[in-house]
């Protein structure tokens, strides 16, 4: 049984590995703009359609154009509809965000069809990797890589780069930053579309594991708002912790209780909440309070 | 005789010249109300999921049941007739939803029920509101069996009868077997009546889980099975989520190693996983490239290839071949009275693979061939992905074996 929980557990973490992209793009998002974003699943799946669509025409040199589409179409959103939104109560931009997902995946439906389309990894990713006790699938192993790069590379960017500072010290004060005469909606734009560059990673990530299909942003979308609850709103170690425990959570409840496998992340945010209101890294943030 | 004189008499005249023929048309529309209501279009209610992971199955269902009105001029009882198509959003959603179109927007007859849950809910109004009501794609046993009312009709062969038809294949493989079903109706079911058959053979459930629906990641229960080592799986998972598990058991190495199968499954399921990740036995109701296929199903396919150029998959069939019934139904009661529309359902009939299709009347399931298919070792293309390997039953004796008689059933028919 131990030998069967520690592959769980592995399974889990990879699994959580792609929650932690899809959430900590929404972090972003809440942390700088402080719009909670119903349409973030949108962009995972758009992220998966596109790298699909252009991978048909072009090869692997396809995947990086669709990303770069999907942060566009992300920036260009900002600039039209989510702009609009920061000055008006918390409610309008769910309300506003959440029809977004509704006409995006209808959008995605009338231009892709109904029908779930199949996006492979390559061959060499096939078949599970063994070491004693412990199993695991190489395309999940090729997830967690790909997740723990994208991870350092983004620790490297908010820490060594100004636009990573810039946009750390927005989090915490824009009119501050706006009054070092640093300007703001260009920054604000650009963290946007760096939220959603993230989202589309984890939905190019999720494809060959998911069926690439217009309901699969909405599958996406609530275990990240789940993690993005328990780790702390705005908070990126709390997004990052709380997805690999989401999904070690769920990996584990399948063993036992496999009925109740959705039902545990919700179990795990309402413990999570009781202990501690604002998440686990949850910080109290005057712009927020 | 002056012009004084005869005005009287004429004014009379006319008077009861229109009140004669106010008569005649107050009378016509007594009798035959389908004339008097010439002006508005006979409405058939479509009751079918457009959001959701079974939205793509609906997708093709609302597609041929469009394309069984268009086929016959977009007329019943030679009016203009139209198709209105609501959501399935839940299966309380789809009961109110089919009250309304009952209600406001005073449906003849409703078609649909993507789901067995959906469907379960759909039946309850239809039979309570006495509407006609053609379930074109739920298999749960209880739809027409312990819910079944008299006003529902169902397409789709109960779960244990289609589970029966795999059992002599599934016993060759082994008798350790794994149940992977979906926690609602019908993956409920299936985990039953292939229990209650395993039971019957002597074999083992090596495990059992029950899936929420709308799960994505099935890799925890794939090690699972990866560790009890059956013989077989038994899967009973829907729409999505049978393409999630069926990618995600191809790259964890075991569809060539552990056979996979399920019963009711939609071709568009597996067009969703790609010819490179399907394996498995299944059955299925209908496939285009079945040789056996009627003139008018093999005419139906080239229509439907024609308006959307893509093959026709099971699901578009079935919503075809239920509405084609319905309205065959409506043309033959030869008024939207829904005694008699339901009179005219059980009646009909025709002839196909050497069975009479009908409804059984203790329980207006009807009675029509299904297909045992395997996925082939070499798929052509991006649609053509069976073998069929048996076409069940075969004679109208067959028929009545496998769909079994009155006394076997659980549906206790209450008169009209």
């Amino acid at each position: 049984m131990l030998d069967m929980m520690i592959m769980q557990a592995g399974n889990g973490l990879a699994l959580g590995f792609l929650y932690v992209l899809i959430a900590l793009g929404l972090s972003i998002i809440f942390g700088l703009l402080g719009i909670v974003n119903f349409a973030h699943g949108v962009f995972f799946a758009l992220g998966a359609y596109f790298s699909l669509t252009l991978f048909n025409l072009m090869g692997w040199w396809g995947v990086p154009l669709a990303l770069a589409i999907v942060c566009v179409i992300g920036m260009i959103t900002e600039v039209l509809l989510i702009r609009r939104l920061y000055d008006k109560e918390p409610l309008v931009s769910l309300i506003v965000t959440f029809a977004l997902a509704l006409l995006a995946q209808a959008v995605i439906r009338a231009v892709w069809g109904a029908q779930g389309q199949p996006f492979n990894a390559p061959g060499w990713l096939n078949g599970v990797i063994i070491a004693g006790p412990f199993i695991i699938a190489s395309y999940r192993i090729a997830i967690m890589v790909c997740a723990v790069v994208i991870l350092l590379a983004f620790w490297a960017f908010m820490n060594f780069t100004p636009f990573g500072r810039v946009l750390r010290a927005g989090s915490r004060d824009p009119q501050m930053v706006q009054l070092l005469g640093i300007n703001l909606p260009h920054v604000l734009t650009g963290t946007f579309g760096l939220g959603c560059l993230l989202a589309a990673i984890a939905g190019l990530l999720a494809a060959p594991i998911w069926t690439v299909a217009p309901t699969m942003g909405t599958d996406a979308i609530m275990p990240a708002f789940v993690v993005v609850t328990i780790g702390g709103l705005g908070s990126y170690a709390g997004a990052i912790v709380a997805g690999l425990a989401v999904g070690l959570v769920q990996a584990l409840t399948i063993q036992f209780m496999p009925d109740a496998s959705t039902a545990a992340m919700y179990v795990l945010m309402a413990i999570v909440l009781l202990l501690r209101p604002r998440g686990l890294f949850g910080e109290q943030w005057e712009r927020f309070e | 005789m002056d012009q004084d004189q005869i005005q009287p008499v004429f004014t009379t005249g006319r008077r009861r010249l229109l009140g004669a023929a106010a008569g005649v048309a107050t009378g016509c529309a007594l009798a035959m109300p389908h004339i008097a209501r010439a002006a508005a279009p006979i409405r058939i209610g479509l009751l079918q999921a457009k959001e959701g992971s079974i939205a793509v199955q609906a997708e093709y269902l609302q597609r041929g049941t469009f394309l069984a009105l268009e086929q016959m001029n977009n007329q019943l009882l030679g009016q203009p007739a139209e198709i209105v198509w609501v959501d399935e959003p839940s299966a309380q959603g789809a009961a109110q939803n089919a009250l309304q179109l009952i209600q406001q927007n005073n449906v003849v007859a409703l078609l649909g029920g993507s789901l067995s849950s959906n469907a379960l809910a759909e039946e309850a109004v239809a039979g309570q509101h006495k509407i006609p009501f053609m379930i074109n794609n739920a298999a749960a046993e209880e739809i027409t069996g312990a819910k079944c009312n008299p006003y529902t009709f169902r397409l789709q062969p109960p779960v244990p009868v289609q589970a029966a038809a795999m059992l002599p294949y599934l016993q060759s493989i082994g008798k350790r077997w794994y149940f992977l079903t979906s926690a609602y109706a019908f993956g409920q079911d299936i985990a039953a009546s292939f229990k209650t058959l395993l039971k019957g053979i002597g074999g083992t459930v090596v495990g059992d889980d029950s899936v929420p629906m709308g799960s994505s990641d099935f890799s925890s229960y794939i090690l699972k099975i990866r560790e009890a080592k059956p013989d077989l799986v038994i899967g009973g998972l829907t729409s999505a989520d049978l393409s999630n598990f069926l990618k995600q058991w191809k790259q964890f190495g075991l569809a060539d190693k552990i056979p996979f199968t399920e019963i009711a499954v939609g071709d568009t399921d597996l067009w969703a996983v790609g010819k490179e990740n399907v394996a498995g036995t299944y059955t299925t109701l209908w496939y285009y490239k079945d040789p056996n296929n009627s003139p008018s199903d093999k005419a139906f396919a080239a229509a439907f290839q024609k308006k959307y150029g893509k093959p026709a998959a099971d699901k578009a069939w079935m919503g075809w071949y239920s509405a084609k019934i319905m309205f065959e139904a409506i043309n033959k009661a030869g008024s939207t009275d829904p005694d008699a529309i339901v009179h005219a359902l059980q009646n009909w009939q025709e002839q196909d693979g050497g069975i009479t299709v009908h409804f059984d009347k203790w329980n207006n399931q009807l009675v029509h061939r299904f297909l045992v298919v395997g996925v082939k070792k070499n798929i052509p293309d991006d649609y053509d992905y069976f073998d069929v390997l048996r076409s069940i039953p075969d004679s109208d004796a067959a028929a009545q074996k496998a769909f079994g008689t009155a006394a076997d059933s659980a549906c206790h028919m209450t008169p009209l």
